[in-house]
């Protein structure tokens, strides 16, 4: 145990925390605006995989990331019409875009390249553009959110929405902006996941990442610095995994497999008490009638 | 819509999901949106395959034919449809009541873990009552398993959404443990338990065909029964509709939560323990093929109502025979039956929110 905390472990935990902490970021926007996203790891399939495609298409990963980013906002578009526009369900809408999202990539994928042929690496960026960017976005969010009008616009949205209305500004186009861009940060996370180190796509390669993100969420309180730090404590936990899968035989690998979940439900429960909720709070409460 | 910390019951009332409890105005509206959502689907999915260079109208005459063609094609299209159908009764009970859970695939494969960890290295019992006793392990250990994800909720107001899911990969990692050490057959080079024995449910003579199809077949009007006709049916609906009522009306909602959570996770743990016992008769690390997503499409198409999900889960489960069948023949990707699938649901999703806009 003693040579888990090595230089190559943190290197290890901060590259898996990477997409993990953009993701949440980008869910983070669109909670405080007062969309509930659930198709964020649908969202991070598509970015994933339009990263991958935009690779192999312009030969560097750069333009890779830029695909991801298009490939979010355009989800973000198609769930804000559901959610924002049409008004349907947020948590079945979410549900519905994710389970899509499994199929769909999956089918685009193998659409892609020959049956019988290996699909092709990607030239794969280094790890200190990535984390460069990490904090670039960790910066955007926190200056939009607390910094300008519009992240305060945006934060009312989630909060006292008769009261923005009343303002005079748009409840649906705030959401839907909202909406977009955190999808967008969503569809850059799941390109940084392809386009970093792992240089390929695989079925399912976010493997629950996105679900993992939407609770850090609330783990963080929706607070952005919180989000980040987080999501690097989920990368600790990750590498650790990994590292002891092939060290430690005493202690069965899959332990480690499961113990990033257990810590998110571990934090939610920690969180959930500190935040000191009122044992009311279960009982259900049903918003502004209809 | 705000973001509260306790989101399954803070949604607005007049949602998609109201409108799937509900029902539309018309007797007529209640199959329309969903016959033309699985229409609109296999259109784009003929679509896609007309890219392909397939023709779709042969193609689904395979499909149609790999179904009805052949005794084999009914056989395997019960045989899938069987954990489809417990595992969505569950969840269609539960999302009733407005509890939000996506736990099945982890209630699933905990159901079916302890059920034949109980048959293989449990006490040595003759086979009746070997069976019985495996398939209470699992129904209890399916409850206990979703009654995790209750206890967050009511204790720490966690969200029932993220909860479940995070416990589907806890699941899975104890799944890949058990079978390669905790229950694994000392005989055997891969990882993969000992034959389940006296404890596997007998075939119909000559086909695939288990007990488990039956039991299923058999849960539906018995569920249907106890939602129109029992205290507990009552509360879930109220709970669906307006929790409120529920709570000034002596009945506690976290009490009714925590029921409907642990009768989903008890037929998921029942569709568990069917499927190994059914099919396989031994745990191996494949078990858990995502039955327990598709399981949510299968609810929500049934419309949350016992008949639906029977409808709605043969449905599926022939599509994928026929699919299967209609590779053979075909150049068809692996995946277009999954994409429509999914665009089903979607489409459905869509459908009833445009459905309840048209009408204002």
């Amino acid at each position: 145990m003693d040579t888990l905390l090595t230089l190559a472990t943190l290197a290890a935990a901060i590259r898996l925390a990477i997409p993990v902490a953009v993701a949440a970021l980008g869910e983070l926007i669109s909670e405080r605006a007062g969309v509930l996203n659930l198709g964020l790891e649908g969202t991070m399939l598509f970015g994933a995989l339009a990263g991958y495609l935009a690779t192999i298409a312009s030969g560097t990963p750069w333009l890779g990331l830029g695909g991801g980013l298009l490939a979010g906002a355009a989800c973000g578009g198609v769930l804000a019409l559901l959610m924002v526009v049409v008004r349907a369900d947020q948590i079945v809408t979410g549900l519905a875009f994710t389970l899509f999202a499994g199929s769909a990539t999956t089918y685009l994928f193998e659409q892609s390249y020959t049956l019988g042929q290996a699909p092709p690496r990607i030239p794969s960026l280094s790890m200190a553009p990535l984390v460069v960017i990490v904090l670039v976005v960790l910066a955007g969010v926190w200056f939009l959110l607390t910094r300008t009008t519009a992240g305060l616009v945006l934060s009312a949205a989630g909060e006292a929405p008769e009261a923005v209305d009343a303002l005079g500004y748009r409840i649906p186009r705030v959401r839907t902006l909202a909406t977009v861009a955190g999808s967008a940060l969503a569809g850059l996370a799941g390109a940084m996941l392809v386009c970093g180190p792992l240089g390929l796509f695989v079925q399912n390669v976010t493997a629950g990442r996105g679900w993992v993100a939407l609770a850090l969420v609330v783990f963080a309180r929706w607070r952005p610095g919180r989000a980040v730090a987080g999501a690097l404590l989920f990368g600790l936990c990750d590498a650790a995994q990994l590292r002891l899968q092939g060290t430690a035989t005493e202690i069965p690998y899959e332990a480690f497999l499961a113990l990033p979940y257990v810590v998110t439900l571990l934090a939610l429960m920690v969180r959930a008490r500190r935040s000191g909720t009122p044992a009311a709070l279960a009982v259900p409460f049903v918003r502004g009638g209809t | 819509m705000t973001v509260t910390r306790d989101r399954e019951v803070a949604s607005a009332p007049d949602t998609v999901l109201a409108r799937i409890l509900r029902g539309p105005d018309t007797r007529l509206g209640v199959v329309a949106v969903p016959v033309v959502a699985v229409l609109g689907a296999l259109v784009v999915g003929g679509a896609l395959m007309a890219v392909e260079g397939v023709a779709p109208l042969s193609a689904y005459g395979e499909v149609v034919l790999g179904v009805f063609g052949r005794t084999r094609g009914l056989v395997d299209t019960a045989v899938i449809a069987t954990p489809l159908i417990l595992l969505a009764l569950g969840i269609a009970v539960a999302y009733r009541a407005r509890v939000f859970t996506i736990g099945a695939e982890g209630q699933y494969i905990a159901g079916a873990l302890a059920g034949t960890a109980w048959v293989t290295v449990g006490p040595p019992l003759p086979g009746f009552l070997l069976l019985v006793s495996g398939l209470a392990v699992a129904v209890l250990t399916g409850a206990a398993w979703a009654g995790i994800t209750a206890w967050m909720l009511a204790r720490f107001g966690a969200s029932v959404v993220i909860t479940s899911l995070l416990l589907n990969y806890v699941a899975a990692a104890g799944l890949a443990w058990a079978v390669r050490v905790g229950i694994r057959d000392p005989g055997s080079f891969t990882p993969q338990s000992r034959p389940m024995g006296a404890a596997a449910l007998p075939d119909i003579p000559g086909t695939a065909i288990h007990l488990g199809f039956f039991l299923a077949l058999l849960a539906v009007p018995a569920l249907a029964a106890v939602l129109r006709r029992t205290r507990f049916g009552f509360r879930v609906e109220v709970l669906g509709a307006n929790p409120e009522v529920l709570a000034v009306n002596e009945a506690r909602p976290a009490r009714t939560r925590l029921a409907v959570l642990a009768l989903a996770g008890s037929f998921a743990g029942l569709a568990g323990f069917v499927e190994v016992a059914g099919v396989t008769e031994r745990m191996t690390p494949a078990f858990a093929t995502g039955y327990g997503f598709t399981a949510i499409i299968v609810a929500l198409l049934g419309r949350l109502r016992p008949l639906g999900v029977l409808v709605a889960a043969l449905l599926l489960a022939g599509l994928t025979v026929g699919f299967d069948e209609a590779e053979r023949v075909f150049i068809i990707p692996s995946a277009t039956v999954g994409v429509i699938q999914a665009l089903i649901v979607v489409f459905f999703v869509a459908g009833e929110a445009l459905s309840r806009r048209g009408r204002r």
